[in-house]
Formats: structure tokens, sequence, C-alpha cells
């Protein structure tokens, strides 16, 4: 509930006024300075007070607000970080989360403050309050570190068959946090086993939690996930049916996010791989047409299994579906659309370049294009469909833009990408000679990878 | 590929709340938002609403007087980022419909005036970078009850 800021003291008030109303990054800056000022005298040790328990940590709570506003806004306040350390100790749930955010947003990974909370977040992690286990879960995945460890993870899991499906789903991302800074504390095969169990949970949100694990796991081993297949497509019918509750709808697409999530990650389990490949032909043929509602979370969709069908071992009927929904956003007037259509193109012509010849007036367009962001994915695209016929118009775009840009980025993956198609499709020797030529006087200065 | 940094920053270039899921230090953050913004509010309403900057893939919107901004890596050849832009571009708009149905109409001052709680409601999306939550009430719920447990607790000293 948005309060309007009545609950806010009077200064601290003062303060967000003064920020809002700032008109330049220096005045901020002096307003800032001064409230560092302020809140050093602040913070200095009180002696033994006469004052109400409950309106001083009322007071340290906003302090440690306007702490974590120094720090948004860019300036240093580690004088109050030992503040924060202590608020996460705090009996007062609101409390320990304030004190929790400004230590996750504050301290660096090797700041000594992190240790101090791990004894905090061990004990939030066993209480009977699910709201407080969030709490330590939720720190633990942004303080804890490689040598903190050890220290929790035998917590982390217990919590991963708790009760509360809300301890459930973090618990899940936190194991995974700690798999990631630690492998030999939570090894790759632990967290298969489990997370191949919360896949069937009986909450959605939980299982749809997981499915971000199992992405980054695959990606690492998509071999061990083959054996889900079946039920990768299970949970994707059921989900792109509607067969969830309608509070996972958004705009009567049937949670968009995760659908997207499951089409990912039988892209990299089907990759290159016949048998993998046609359990799941169905199902994307499926999801795309449920999908298809004319909104944009239901072009996620279908641009999200358009790059699974081009990924995965070619199936003629779907590359034809990919090919025509291609077609459709290209030809959309709007740029978002257009985007993903020269995105999707790029893909599906490496391997299929028959479906490009249509769109050739569509890509012409597309380039001269003001919109960078749509004239760098034609260039990817026209970089994708060299061929010896076209390599000279193609590398005369790429170093056009090559000359004509400023983006370090940009400028080393266009270099190497030139020096790659001269190198395969020249069709004679002085016309390489001359263009290798050109791409030193316009980027000389980059090293070639 | 999970989200490096989510950041709300108005027209001004002023931020209201930033998010980071993988460390970078205060200098290289200013730096970052300030030229983030800078190169979305140079582009016009009609184009799209991504961008590449720095190696990260950037999707933004923009609501009133603030930019939505989320940042991922794309990997080290800039070849191949496996996120869905478009995706990303609804998920903003699923936090944005959730900010406003947590606060009966969501508008910049109010992230401000409510900093941390905005936070909150955020990480129960959000965490590791990863999109953990997209069903409103489960975002709502637990929020509902913290603010409960504050309102009892405060009012045991009244």
């Amino acid at each position: 509930m948005a309060t309007g800021g009545v609950n806010l003291s009077k200064e601290f008030f003062e303060l967000l006024k003064a920020i809002g109303e700032s008109k330049s990054k220096q005045e901020e800056d002096r307003i800032i300075s001064k409230e560092v000022q302020c809140l050093k005298k602040k913070l200095e040790p009180t002696p033994q007070g006469h004052k109400n328990p409950l309106q001083s940590k009322k007071k340290a709570k906003e302090y440690l607000v306007r702490l974590l506003y120094v720090e948004m806004l860019g300036h240093d306040a580690s004088f109050g970080y030992i503040k924060a350390v202590e608020m996460a100790a705090s009996a007062s749930l609101y409390h320990k989360r304030t004190g929790y955010l400004v230590c996750g947003a504050c301290l660096s990974p090797d700041h000594e403050f992190r240790f101090m909370l791990v004894n905090q977040m061990q004990r939030d992690m066993q209480s009977a309050n699910v709201l407080e286990i969030c709490g330590g879960l939720l720190a633990a995945t942004s303080l804890i570190t490689p040598d903190m460890a050890p220290a929790i993870v035998g917590e982390v899991t217990k919590l991963i068959t708790h009760d509360s499906e809300t301890v459930r789903k973090k618990a899940i991302i936190t194991l995974h946090r700690l798999f990631q800074l630690a492998p030999d504390v939570v090894t790759f095969d632990d967290l298969y086993e489990k997370v191949r169990k919360i896949l069937c949970d009986r909450d959605p949100s939980v299982m749809g939690c997981c499915l971000n694990v199992i992405e980054d796991l695959c990606i690492r081993d998509p071999v061990k996930f083959k054996e889900l297949i079946p039920s990768l497509v299970s949970i994707l019918k059921q989900i792109a049916e509607h067969r969830l509750p309608t509070e996972f709808d958004y705009h009567k697409v049937p949670a968009p996010w995760m659908q997207i999530r499951l089409v990912r990650i039988l892209s990299m389990v089907g990759q290159g791989d016949a048998t993998a490949s046609s359990g799941m032909y169905e199902i994307l043929n499926e999801t795309m047409k449920q999908a298809d509602v004319g909104i944009n979370a239901g072009y996620a969709i279908v641009y999200e299994c358009v790059k699974c069908i081009t990924k995965i071992y070619p199936n003629a009927k779907l590359l034809d579906a990919a090919g025509e929904a291609i077609a459709r956003f290209i030809d959309s007037r709007s740029h978002n659309l257009k985007y993903l259509g020269v995105t999707g193109l790029a893909m599906i012509v490496e391997t299929h370049p028959q479906y490009a010849a249509q769109h050739q007036m569509s890509v012409m367009d597309c380039l001269e294009d003001r919109d960078e962001t749509l004239q760098r994915k034609t260039l990817d695209l026209l970089y994708r469909m060299t061929n010896p016929v076209n390599v000279e118009f193609i590398t005369d775009k790429l170093l056009l833009f090559l000359s004509g840009t400023t983006d370090v980025f940009l400028k080393k993956q266009l270099t190497t990408r030139v020096c790659s198609v001269a190198e395969r499709y020249a069709p004679s020797n002085s016309w390489y000679i001359k263009t290798i030529t050109q791409l030193f006087e316009v980027s000389g200065d980059h090293k070639i990878s | 590929m999970p989200i490096s940094f989510l950041l709300m920053v108005n027209k001004q270039g002023q931020t209201r709340l930033s998010s980071y899921y993988e460390w970078i230090s205060m200098v290289e953050r200013s730096a970052l938002e300030s030229e983030i913004i800078r190169k979305c509010l140079s582009r016009s309403e009609l184009q799209c609403s991504f961008v590449e900057y720095r190696g990260y893939k950037v999707v933004y919107r923009r609501y009133a007087s603030l930019f939505f901004i989320v940042g991922s890596r794309l990997s080290k050849d800039g070849n191949d980022n496996p996120e869905n832009e478009l995706g990303m571009l609804e998920f903003i708009h699923n936090l944005v419909e959730t900010m406003d149905k947590w606060a009966g109409s969501i508008c910049e001052l109010d992230i401000m005036y409510q900093l941390e709680q905005v936070h909150f409601l955020l990480d129960e999306m959000v965490m590791n970078g990863y999109i953990v939550e997209t069903n409103k009430m489960n975002v709502l719920r637990p929020l509902d009850l913290m603010e409960r447990e504050n309102q009892k607790s405060e009012s045991m000293y009244r």
C-alpha cells in the first residue's frame, strides 16, 4: 500500500523532496554530501538513552534506508555498514529485512562484515516464522561467499522440502547459488537429483522457479537432461493448454515466462539429437499455435519456439511454421517485432538459406532504418547470409557501418566478421587485398581475434 | 541468461532504484547508470525497446517519467545471448502492474517514499538474477503478511 510519505520523518521527507527537485547531478551530489555528514553524526554511538526503544529502532531503520539512498546515488556510506549488520539481528522482521537489504546492496564480496552475518542467516533459516526463513534465504543469495557456503548448506538443503511453498521456491535458488559459488560443496549431481524431484512439486511456482536452475545446469551438461524430456514436454503441455490456475495467467497467456524457459531448455537438449528432438516436435507446434493470440507475451513464446526450431534437429513442417512466423514479424509495423523477425531469420538462414529469399526488400528496409539496434541486427543477419554471390555487397555494408560507429564492441565484432567473410568468399585476390586494406584504414588499431 | 541489473531511472538521469545481481563497484555503477539512461533517452518511442551496451543486452521501457531498464550479459563473442528480449519487456510490464496493484497506482514518488518496500517486492520476483515469480498474488501475499506483522509490532508500543 502506498503511504504518500506520511510515515516518514520530517527530515527524511525534506531530503527526498530535495533530491526529487534537484536539477543537476552536482546539486544532487551537494545534497547527498550534506546528508552523509548528518548521518555520520546521528550514527555515532549514543549514550545509554532514555528514549522509547521502538522510537529509536524506527529511527534506526530510517537511517538505514537513508544510507541505501546515499550509496544508490553514488556516495560512500561505509561508516554505516555496521548498523546494517546489527539491524539484521533485529527481532522485528521489517528491520531485519532492511538490514539485510542494505548489507546485500553495499557490502562488496570481500568485505569482512559478510562473515559476521553467517550465524544470523543460519538462525533465521531455522526460525518457525516463514517470513524470517525467507529473509535468511534471500540474504544468503546475495551475501554468501565460497568460504561461507559449507556453514549454511545443511540448512538450505533442509528447506527444499519445507511445508511452505514460498520457502521451497527460495531455497532452490539459494542452493543453486551455493552451487555456483562452491561446486565442491554442492555438486552438480546433488543439485540435479534435487531438481528432478522439485520438477514434480505440487506448487506450480516452485516448479517454475526450479526451471531457472534446470536451464543453468542444462547449459553445463545438456546430455544429462535428455531423460527429463517427457516430463518437460508434459509440463509445457499442461501450461499451454491452460491447465494451471488462472492466477498464473498474464493477460490470458498462461505463465508465459515458464513456457519460454521450458522451450529454451528443450532447445538445448534437442540440439543435434534426432531422437530427442522428435519427442518435442508436437509440443512445439502446439505451443506456437496456443501462443499466437496477438499480444507481446504470446509473440515472445512464438519467438522462443522459432529459436528452438532452428536449433534442434530439423523438421520440415516446423521450419515452415517458423518461417511463417518470422515473415509476420519482419513485416510487422512494430519495431520490436521486426527485431525478433530479423534475429529469427538470422538463425534460420545459416542452415536453411531459402527462407531469406522472400525477405530481401524488408531486410534492406531494416538496414536503412534509423533505429540503430535494428540496423545492427540486420548487419548480423547479412553476415550470416553471406555467400559467393553477395559477398561484395555485404562486405561493403559491413565496412560502411564499421567506419560510422564508435562502439568498441561493435567495431571489434565487425572487424572479425569482415575478415572472416573476405577470406571465405573472396571472388578474387585483388578484391581481397582491396577489402583488407580498407579494413585496416577503418579499424587498424583493433586486434583481430 | 540471468539479469545483471535492474534500474528505475527518471528522464533526468536520477536513479530511483537500482538492483544489481552481480557485483559491480560503485564507480562502475554510476558510469553505467548515466550512460545507459542517455542511450535510452536518445531513442524515439517508435524504435525498438532493446539496445546493446558494453557487452550487455538491455531491455527498457518508459512509464511516465520513469525508465525501467533491465540488462543481461551477452556472451563473450556477443553472438549468442539466449535471453528473450520480448519476454523481458513483458516482465518489466508485469513488474509495473504488480507494483501498481501493491501501491494502488504506482508513481515515481511512491518508489522514493518506500524504497525498501519496493525492493522487497522486487525480491519476491527476481532472485539471483532469475525471474522466480510472476503470479501477482504470490508476490503480494508475503508483502501483506510482512506489513501486518510490522503494524502489529509498532502498535505494541502505542
